[in-house]
């Protein structure tokens, strides 16, 4: 298949339908309305269905509601519409169902801007709405890890009957890269396979999806049930990238999305200058590479920790969490749009090493 | 002084150059380094307005610092609004078309949605005073082929209300550009030529992989480009030096 260049956007929206998910309900917002623009002429294409709802607590209710017939469905949005859906959200966890969300993320907190952020870390990777629940959170780093991870989160949501969240940065939407997609596209899942959807009871026994609970010996059950869901979850789904990490490396960083590439070109500078430095980047947010980053902060050459990230410092509690101490841990962070630099990386690498 | 540079380089009678093309197209990188190349050889400095009223990031805007240290007039809303996503419209703009001196490139964002920023000029541009061109990229998705270039050119310049010109070949795949990309886009550019009965303005494409390859053949002017509209991996400093 000839390689496309396109703007992450319209491959999210694209990588959907080769998912086989043509079910989308939307409210635009910068920075990912194209994946909304793109999704209005290419959906009719392929028989599919764009409803623009009135509001983002709309287009959650519509979710939810549309994921109890057992179709792939899923909505794009940037962080101010992903926390009006958060409800939607709680509830399609509680009701076990299968949907797929994408926050292109904008600096916040509030309207906040436009321009790139991660500041919805703590949202996303533990769980933005009430209750005892958390969602898969998927974040690449490029348009082609974007495509490739927008297939595997509606996979993973119907094998899980779980929300998954796809989470980029502003700059994971707006900008363009060279992208391929599966030379076959998947058929629209077939909700008659399944035993839970509600697909009209005529000749069965009625289905019941509800988070609703008022005995509180079903409502722990339901919890039970979500946590056994996840222990699951943590066990197989886990996924990290290493970028050149090795025996010679001084100190490790953390980074997640487009921040990780900004972090290897610092690394790539700063091996030049004869610093060798690793990147360890959790591809899952939810569950956490808790195990994998502890094994490679532990090594005896590992002098200390550094997270960098597009926010005041989200990921680096995990980061904490899982290092349980046995190394230094620093952080490097801008906020509100602002994009730190593979020079800012290398000032705070230099001074982290030169402080031992 | 470096050797010669062996291209045909484009030229331009016409004072006003609008440059339209979807996103992806390069229409930024086309108007950044066509205005920088008319400022080098133009006895009046230039001036670029950046029209895109679409996209939110990698805009014209971005290489302002650079185009006004070489004397290049640069036309954006200033302070927060530099960075917005709004419909602004700088009065600014008028003046340059109706009144400037210089040459005055319009970098023309989006598609048919974006050229509504130029239909509301339309009646401010001298009739056959402008040059309004088309750039193509064969490796997007709404202009890999004849059908789909005639169609996104005809709904802009049905929003536009203005007619092109002329074409700019930019096929591209941003770093992944090589010499077959640029002749794919070259050959597609002479067909929409030859449909629609436009004239070829330039074929544009990164100076490194121009200088590698055969270009006899490209019977067309050639602009070389430097990208400016960098991802923040690859360049040393943030959008806009902050």
């Amino acid at each position: 298949m000839t390689k496309k260049l396109m703007k992450g956007n319209e491959a999210i929206g694209e990588a959907a339908i080769a998912a086989g998910a043509i079910n989308y309900f939307a409210y635009p917002i910068t920075p990912q309305s194209e994946v909304a623009e793109y999704m209005t002429w290419r959906l009719p294409e392929v028989g599919g269905v764009f409803v623009q709802a009135e509001s983002e607590v709309a287009v959650g209710n519509m979710l939810l509601g549309a994921a109890c017939t057992g179709k792939r469905v899923f909505t794009t949005s940037s962080s101010p519409g992903i926390s009006l859906m958060m409800e939607a959200m709680s509830y399609m966890a509680g009701d076990h169902l299968p949907v797929v969300i994408v926050n292109i993320t904008r600096g916040g907190p509030g309207l906040g801007g436009i321009l790139p952020a991660q500041s919805d870390y703590f949202q996303a990777a533990k769980a933005g709405g009430h209750g005892d629940y958390h969602a898969i959170v998927l974040a690449p780093s490029s348009v082609q890890e974007a495509v490739d991870l927008m297939i595997l989160a509606f996979d993973l949501a119907d094998n899980y009957r779980t929300p998954v969240i796809v989470i980029g940065d502003g700059m994971i939407g707006q900008m363009m890269e060279s992208v391929e997609f599966p030379a076959k596209y998947r058929e629209p899942v077939n909700p008659e396979t399944k035993d839970w959807p509600l697909t009209g009871a005529k000749g069965r026994k009625a289905r019941v999806i509800k988070s609703l609970f008022l005995d509180p010996k079903l409502l722990e059950k339901n919890s039970f049930d979500l946590a056994a869901k996840y222990k699951v979850i943590k066990e197989k789904e886990v996924r990290c990238e290493l970028y050149k990490v090795s025996d010679k490396n001084r100190l490790l960083i953390a980074a997640y999305g487009t921040m990780a590439r900004i972090c290897q070109t610092a690394i790539d500078e700063l091996e030049d200058e004869g610093i060798s430095v690793g990147l360890f980047r959790p591809i899952t947010l939810f569950p956490f590479p808790e195990k994998e980053i502890f094994r490679e902060t532990a090594k005896a050459n590992i002098r200390a920790v550094l997270t960098v990230e597009m926010s005041m410092g989200q990921m680096i509690e995990d980061i904490d969490r899982c290092i349980k101490g046995k190394k230094p841990l620093d952080f490097y962070g801008r906020t509100g749009g602002i994009v730190p630099t593979p020079n800012e990386v290398k000032d705070k690498v230099r001074q982290m090493l030169a402080a031992k | 002084m470096s050797q010669p540079v062996p291209f045909r380089y484009p030229v331009f009678s016409r004072r006003i150059i609008i440059v339209v093309g979807g996103f992806g197209s390069g229409k930024t990188e086309v108007s950044v380094n066509l205005t920088k190349y008319l400022a080098g050889i133009d006895p009046i400095p230039p001036a670029i307005v950046d029209l895109d009223l679409v996209n939110p990031y990698f805009r014209s805007r971005e290489a302002e610092a650079e185009m006004e240290a070489m004397g290049i007039k640069v036309i954006v809303p200033r302070g927060g609004n530099f960075f917005a996503d709004l419909p602004i419209l700088l009065p600014e703009v008028k003046g340059a078309v109706e009144s400037g001196a210089g040459r005055v490139i319009l970098d023309v964002g989006g598609d048919s949605q974006g050229a509504r920023a130029l239909g509301s000029l339309s009646d401010v541009f001298p009739p056959d005073g402008y040059d309004m061109l088309m750039v193509l990229n064969s490796r997007r998705p709404f202009t890999g082929d004849l059908a789909g270039c005639c169609k996104v050119m005809s709904r802009i310049e049905a929003t536009a209300k203005m007619r092109f010109t002329g074409l700019i070949a930019n096929s591209h795949m941003i770093e992944e550009t090589d010499p077959e990309v640029l002749w794919e886009g070259y050959h597609l550019a002479r067909e929409v030529g030859r449909e629609m009965n436009l004239p070829l303005a330039f074929l544009s494409a990164k100076r490194e992989v121009l200088e590698q390859m055969d270009t006899t053949g490209l019977n067309c002017p050639i602009l070389p480009l430097t990208r400016s509209m960098l991802k923040p991996w690859e360049k040393k400093t943030g959008p806009t030096g902050l």
